[in-house]
């Protein structure tokens, strides 16, 4: 059986069809492969198929094209025809969205939203797949979402006020991933932020400092006091290292912009809470003039820009929020849409002096990079903010950031 | 014919439903003397399958819990100087002072190595540790042996462990520590398979009862915005407590009333929305 794996010109087909899948397989796993072949521990199809996949796949993410692409290269099976498939998947994601916020949905795809209600969902997601097939005329490429990059409102970035990501928020997602219904499909695509995912990309935003009660040995300080005591043993405690960061974390929770990315924003908030001793969490809208407010409706507890140079400069500063807005709001002097607000200071000079007391801060951007250059006051503030997008990628980015000297 | 080139094989082990997938896996990875790295759900039974492992095989098993401030050389060796300091001023102790090898207590990984036997050395819960650690640690694994600075020796493992490691990540561990083990991951079980894991907990369980039991938990897992699903580990239990009951009728289970909840949601907010979600019936 060994051999007549071995020398078939399919087996190394098979390979390079994962690797050209995007799985990253490396030569030396594939030797592995070969070895375990040549010690006759591979006596049946099924026993290739799992030990070839424990042995060249290394993450559960790839399990389900390494599924499509085996049963494609020793069973027959066609390749999936990715294109209605996925429509499938976007008008059932587009589903979801409707029964969340009907309005934005209707608004986004300029229909009537009462019209709209007198549909079942299975006649809904007919209807979506009619305006989805409608579309293909305007595709970027091929079988990437429908209207990437473009001004159509259904489509992933769309600059269109009710304009939504179908979906789901990781941008990651590649098309053959999304391909059959396999086991492994749940795995491929990474969904929303969790809590626990945005814990493990904070994990390294740590500030050791020794805290607590003296109680673990110092071994130098010890071995040096029972030298001066001429050998007479005398114990030296320190206090054990403890996470003693502050942060400071500042979240745009104001107008509509923001609204998509609430779920993701909350986990944030959430497992900062758990994690940071010393956290201040503020508020603001579009961006941060004379003061920011510690409740989050804005109200009542103003806290102004200017105190914060009296904190600790070593705080980490994380600012939240799409920095989209009018130029003229960041720019003016009286650019704040709200009328109280009325200092003579732009924000941007707010900004600027926020940067210079913090050194150590982050711009935390739940819209794609890929948007970036298209508004121009992200660019503005990215002038004056390092800026990451808020995935899973971005803020490791970050913390990278935050932590470096 | 693999059990040729394999003394023992792996199979079944008592407590420890075993699938075929991962049997054959297992063995491969044994025979190519890699470590294995297990993924998947928390309470999917990672760290058990090494103690199945260990028993079918009559193994010792030796754990490594790995902690996020846990250097490399903790799981290797310590040198005890408290003690040293110690003896050298009282001198009472069998140990010989100017032998600094007395001193040298071996960690979890040197155990394993240091061991006269063939172990199967459980690293548990690798993502806690930061990337060079774990990096570092594959070095080791990979090399067999590792340094004792202390007294200039290189300490080699006479017996090549079985290696299993765990991780609860759902980002991928770094590609040079992908790049030296075999991986899998271990999806959820599903009904039939939490069948045959329940029955071989508890042997001489009321088949209305199982029945009942598993479709309600199934169920509630479904119960939406729940952070922490509940899982196997969490379904025992509550069988156990159901048990316990003496006042509990499997079939209250069909009507939607779900006692113990706090036993599968161990989160507050989990508990209150499921609580919530079996109260409107929404789950049934």
């Amino acid at each position: 059986m060994a051999a007549c794996f071995r020398n078939e010109p399919m087996f190394i087909d098979f390979f390079y069809s994962l690797k050209n899948a995007g799985i990253q397989v490396s030569p030396t796993s594939f030797l592995t492969l070969q070895k375990a072949l040549d010690m006759g521990l591979i006596n049946s199809l099924d026993e290739f198929y799992t030990s070839a996949r424990a042995i060249l796949v290394k993450s559960e993410r790839y399990f389900d094209v390494y599924d499509q692409i085996f049963a494609h290269r020793f069973e027959g099976a066609e390749l999936p025809e990715y294109q209605g498939i996925e429509i499938d998947d976007i008008s059932r994601a587009m589903l979801e969205e409707w029964l969340k916020t009907p309005r934005d949905l209707a608004h986004a795809l300029d229909m009537d939203e009462a019209e709209l209600l007198q549909l079942t969902p299975d006649e809904l997601i007919e209807y979506f797949k009619a305006r989805l097939e409608d579309q293909k005329g305007r595709h970027y490429g091929g079988a990437t979402w429908i209207g990437t990059g473009g001004t159509s409102p259904v489509g992933h970035f769309g600059h269109h006020p009710g304009g939504m990501r179908v979906g789901g928020v990781s941008r990651d997602t590649s098309a053959v991933k999304l391909a059959l219904e396999r086991r492994y499909k749940d795995y491929t695509r990474s969904g929303l932020l969790t809590q626990n995912m945005v814990g493990e990309a904070l994990k390294r935003l740590r500030n050791m400092i020794p805290v607590g009660p003296e109680d673990k040995i110092d071994i130098d300080k010890t071995i040096y006091q029972t030298m001066k005591n001429c050998g007479e043993i005398e114990i030296v405690f320190s206090r054990s290292l403890k996470d003693r960061l502050k942060v400071i974390l500042a979240i745009d929770n104001g107008g509509w912009s923001m609204d998509p990315y609430i779920p993701v924003i909350q986990t944030l908030f959430d497992y900062a809470r758990s994690q940071f001793k010393d956290l201040k969490t503020c508020f603001f809208h579009n961006t941060v003039y004379d003061v920011l407010w510690e409740d989050p409706a804005r109200v009542n507890r103003p806290l102004k820009v200017e105190n914060f140079s009296t904190f600790d400069p070593q705080t980490r500063l994380v600012i939240v929020g799409d920095a989209s807005m009018a130029p003229y709001e960041l720019m003016a002097a009286d650019g704040s849409i709200h009328v109280k607000e009325r200092s003579g200071k732009p924000s941007i000079e707010q900004l600027k002096f926020l940067a210079q007391t913090f050194p150590h801060c982050v711009w935390l951007n739940p819209a794609s990079s890929q948007m970036w250059d298209y508004t121009p006051t992200i660019n503005t503030i990215r002038q004056i903010f390092p800026m990451f997008e808020l995935s899973l990628d971005g803020l490791e980015e970050a913390v990278r950031h935050l932590m470096a000297k | 014919m693999a059990s040729n080139i394999l003394n023992k094989k792996f199979t079944d082990a008592t407590r420890y439903v075993l699938d075929d997938e991962l049997a054959s896996i297992v063995n491969v990875t044994m025979a190519l003397e890699m470590p294995l790295l297990l993924k998947g759900e928390p309470g999917t039974g990672k760290t058990m399958l090494a103690h199945a492992i260990a028993e079918s095989l009559a193994m010792p098993l030796i754990v490594l819990n790995v902690k996020s401030s846990m250097k490399l050389v903790d799981a290797l060796y310590q040198y005890d100087t408290l003690t040293r300091l110690n003896d050298s001023r009282f001198g009472d102790s069998h140990r010989n002072v100017s032998n600094i090898e007395d001193y040298i207590k071996m960690g979890k990984i040197g155990q394993a190595f240091a061991s006269k036997s063939r172990t199967v050395l459980l690293i548990d819960e690798i993502d806690k540790a930061d990337t060079d650690f774990q990096d570092d640690m594959l070095d080791v694994l990979d090399q067999m042996e590792f340094d004792i600075i202390e007294i200039d020796k290189t300490m080699k493992a006479e017996h090549r462990p079985v290696i299993i490691i765990t991780s609860n990540a759902t980002k991928d561990l770094s590609d040079p520590f992908l790049g030296r083990c075999n991986f899998h991951h271990i999806a959820f079980p599903d009904p039939k398979m939490m069948r045959k894991i329940i029955a071989v907990h508890f042997p001489e369980i009321d088949s209305k009862l199982m029945e009942n039991v598993v479709i309600t938990f199934y169920r509630v897992r479904r119960i939406d915005a729940i952070e922490k699903k509940p899982a196997t580990r969490e379904l025992i239990n509550w069988i156990r407590a159901l048990k316990s009951d003496p006042d509990f009728k499997p079939k209250a289970l069909a009507k939607g009333n779900i006692p113990y909840l706090g036993v599968l949601f161990k989160k507050s907010q989990d508990c209150e929305r499921a609580v919530k979600a079996t109260n409107r019936g929404r789950v049934f």
